[in-house]
Order: structure tokens, then sequence, then C-alpha cells
């Protein structure tokens, strides 16, 4: 039944989109949430932690299934799935993180249009066994969360002067010497720093840099 | 068991119906399995606000505190008297959902729908804080506006003299963190503590402004807006005054005349 292409091993799997092909950084999948739940470490951490947990198991179930998908629906029985993962995922933050699902508010219901999700599922879920498949989704969780880790260390030690809600700069504000940056905290900021962190790892890994897709020098241009 | 083209018509409808019942299984028992929870968190978190504005010490847990010193009222807004017959369904009353249903709100005429909210519930929830010895000591009042991108819910505590704000604090809103969002700033929410509500004319006086005056008359009303988030200030400043200044001001009258004395 199974006509699986020869699969990564679930070391493989597991490892290579944490830095090399980061779903973020290289991928650049998953912006929306990337600009939006960077202002703290908390919403940042929790909403890393929210994707990995979607990802792996979305990942895991298409991936049992993929021999039953019918081909013309596929997406449908996949977003089926990842839909009902998410809603879990917030249930759950509701039930027992209040006062986070409270500030993340949207973001985690969309999890759901997060091109990384879907992006694993039908490109990798699809194609092979379980075990890779769920390292697969565990690992881009993981690269996703590295970069809004270190975005939101920046964004929210430079804009609020603190990390993870602890004082780290004492701020104006709270009687301290620090006037926080105000542009840090706003979105946009978030845009400029994915930028800059795409620059820095493709300058320090130049293999990672894609092939220009025309020649500026060319005479006959 | 016959063999199913998972491709063919039938097939599809077949395989795409028992994905569906198999996740609408899996997430409605979720949903219900954890409202326990959900409901809990809920009620933990709008107790933890009212006793941060009661000014009362947490002694135990939360919820041991509240029951010790908190006692809720429903209050008719159209005429400023507790609904006592209600009171078993005062606490948590959810008059924000409310607001949408016209049986159980009331319009605000544009003119004065300054808070930007257009209907609010007939009957509000309020929160009497109490000593050790059982005296009321504050009014604990919700209110809420629409702030900058969001609507801002708050509680604000009056004194029994039914003018003095004694504290103030915000149990949700979507304001930029570092900018709107420092109207969670605690220094900040200081600032309204011991601002009069009226002045002596029984005008609404109460107001958050730039360069607010620090001395002399003025000093008495005015709360320094937060620089860099203007238009979250006028929001919180408006859902202020109006629910001060115009819905809770019939109750608030027979506060200051002392008829209201539990």
């Amino acid at each position: 039944m199974s006509s699986d292409v020869k699969s990564p091993t679930w070391k493989e799997a597991f490892i290579e989109p944490i830095i090399a092909n980061n779903p973020v950084m290289i991928q650049v999948l998953g912006i929306c949430s990337t600009l939006a739940v960077t202002g703290s470490m908390k919403t940042a951490f929790v909403m890393g932690l929210s994707v990995t947990a979607v990802t792996a198991l979305s990942n895991a179930a298409v991936s049992y299934t993929r021999n039953y998908i019918p081909g013309s629906v596929r997406i449908i029985a996949q977003m089926t799935i990842i839909a009902s993962l998410v809603i879990l995922v917030d249930q759950i933050l509701r039930a027992f993180a209040y006062d986070l699902s409270k500030q993340l508010s949207v973001y985690v219901g969309l999890i759901i249009t997060n091109c990384i999700v879907m992006g694993r599922t039908e490109g990798f879920a699809l194609k092979y066994p379980p075990l890779p498949s769920f390292m697969d989704g565990l690992g881009n969780g993981l690269g996703y969360m590295i970069v809004l880790c270190i975005i939101a260390t920046f964004r929210e030690i430079f804009g609020s002067g603190t990390w993870f809600g602890l004082t780290i700069l004492p701020t104006v504000n709270n009687g301290g010497w620090y006037v926080p940056c105000g542009l840090l905290v706003m979105p946009p900021c978030g845009f400029f720093l994915v930028g800059l962190l795409i620059w820095a790892v493709k300058t320090y890994r130049k293999e990672l840099i894609e092939p220009a897709e025309y020649d500026t020098h060319r005479e006959d241009y | 068991m016959l063999k199913l083209n998972k491709d063919s018509v039938l097939g599809t409808f077949v395989i795409i119906t028992g994905f569906c019942l198999v996740c609408s299984v899996l997430v409605s028992s979720a949903v219900v399995a954890l409202d326990p929870f959900k409901a809990a968190a809920v009620a933990n978190d709008r107790q933890v606000s009212i006793l941060r504005v009661a000014g009362v010490e947490t002694q135990g847990t939360v919820a041991q505190t509240y029951a010790a010193h908190i006692e809720a009222q429903l209050l008719d807004t159209t005429t400023g008297k507790i609904a006592a017959d209600r009171q078993s369904e005062a606490d948590g009353y959810n008059f924000a959902s409310n607001a949408s249903n016209p049986d159980l709100s009331v319009a605000i005429p544009a003119e004065e729908d300054i808070a930007g909210i257009r209907r609010h519930s007939t009957l509000m929830p309020i929160y009497f804080a109490k000593d050790a010895d059982g005296n009321v000591t504050r009014v604990i009042l919700p209110f809420y506006g629409a702030a900058l991108w969001s609507t801002a819910y708050g509680y604000v505590a009056v004194g029994m003299d039914g003018n003095t704000i004694e504290a103030v604090t915000f149990y949700q809103h979507g304001e930029t963190p570092g900018l709107g969002g420092e109207i969670d700033n605690p220094r900040w929410q200081a600032l309204w503590v011991g601002k009069k509500i009226e002045n002596a004319d029984g005008e609404l006086a109460f107001t958050i402004k730039k360069n607010a005056a620090h001395e002399g008359e003025q000093a008495a009303y005015e709360v320094d807006a937060l620089s860099g988030a203007t238009l979250t200030t006028n929001g919180i400043r408006h859902a202020a005054q109006y629910w001060l200044g115009t819905v809770y001001k019939p109750f608030l009258d027979q506060l200051r005349k002392g008829e209201f004395l539990k």
C-alpha cells in the first residue's frame, strides 16, 4: 500500500528545520504571528510551545492517515485535523493559563492559518511515515520557537526593560533610568528584527543564500 | 469487508465523514471536560481583580478572602437602586454579553455615548468591600469603554463618601504593551487614588489629561495622561467619565447623601 519515497531518519527530520531549513528564517513562513506575539517573552514562549504541539501532532496524525486521505480533498482533511488540534490547545490554555490566553487572544486560534503547520503536513507528513513526520513537526515548531524567543528577547528587554517579566533595565515609568524604545513594542519592529536575523544567519552560513534569479552584470539585459 | 476505493466519490464522502466525526467528538469532549476548569479560571481572575481594588489583604486563598470580604449586588442602572431580590445572580453577572441583548440592556443616546459602547446592561453587578468587622469600606464598580485597539474593562473602587476614587484596575484590554498597555502599571493606577469625581457644585470634574494640575484646586480631580498613549488614555477617560458621571450617578448620589449605609 505504502509507496513512500526514501524517508529521512527521525534525527535528520528533527535537526534540519531548526537552523538549516528554519521555517521563519529560511522558508519565511509564519511571519504574521512572529510579528504579533513577540512583544514579550511569555507570549512568545507559550505561542512557540503551542505551535510546536500543533505541528508535531498534526504531522503525526496526517502521516498515520496518509494512505486513507482522498487526494481530491486532502487539504480539507488536513485542515480538519489541524483545526481540531488548535481548538484543543486553545481550550487547554484557557483552562490552565487564563492570563496568557487573554494576552495571546486570537493568535492561538490563528495557528490554524499558520503556514508552517499546513506547509509541513502537505509537504512532509503526506509522504513519510509517522515517526519522522512527528519529529519534523517538532523540529519546525522548535525552529519557530527559537526565532520567536530571539526576537522577543530583544523586543522585551529594549522595549519594556524586562525579560520574562523580570526587570532587566529599570524604566523611567517605574522610577528607573531607562527610556524604553517605543518602536520596539510595535509589531513592525518584529519585521525589522526578522530581516536582520535572516541577514545574520545567511552571512554566517553562505550556503543558505539562494542563487540569484538573474545576473545583473550580463551585457544582454 | 468491501474494499473501498479512497479516491472514488463514495470513498471520499465516507472517509471525510469519518474524519469529521472523529474530530468533532474529540473537540466537543475536550470543551465539555475542560469547562469546570475554564469557569474556575475566569472566576479566579475576576476575584483577583476585585480584591486588588478592594483594599483588603489576601489571607489564605483568593476564594476564601473573596468570600469573607466581598458582597456582590445587582444595581438597576435605570433607578439607581439595588435589585436585592436578584442578589443570588450578582457575583460574576455577565453584563458584557447582556449589552448585545435588547431585552437586558439599554441604548445609550449617541450624544451621551462618549465611551463608544452603544448599549449597556440594565443591571450591573457592584461589589461591596467589607473590613474585618463587616463594615462596608468601598464600593467596587465595573466600567468599560472603547480605548485605542480594544474595549478596556476595569473596576474602580469608590469610597463611602460616594466621591473619592480609592483604587482602579483593568482586567481586560488589548492595548499596545509598553504604550497603552501601561494602564496596567500600578504606578499610574496609583495616581487615581484620592481623586474626586464631582466638584463642590455637583458637576463631573474627574479627568485624565496632559499636564494635569499637581497643586491648587484642580489637583483633586486630574490624573496625568500616559505619554505615548493619548488615544488609549482618551478612551479610559471617557469610560470613567461616562460610567461615574452618568450610569452610576444616581447610585453615587445616594452614597453622597449618606442614604446608603449598610
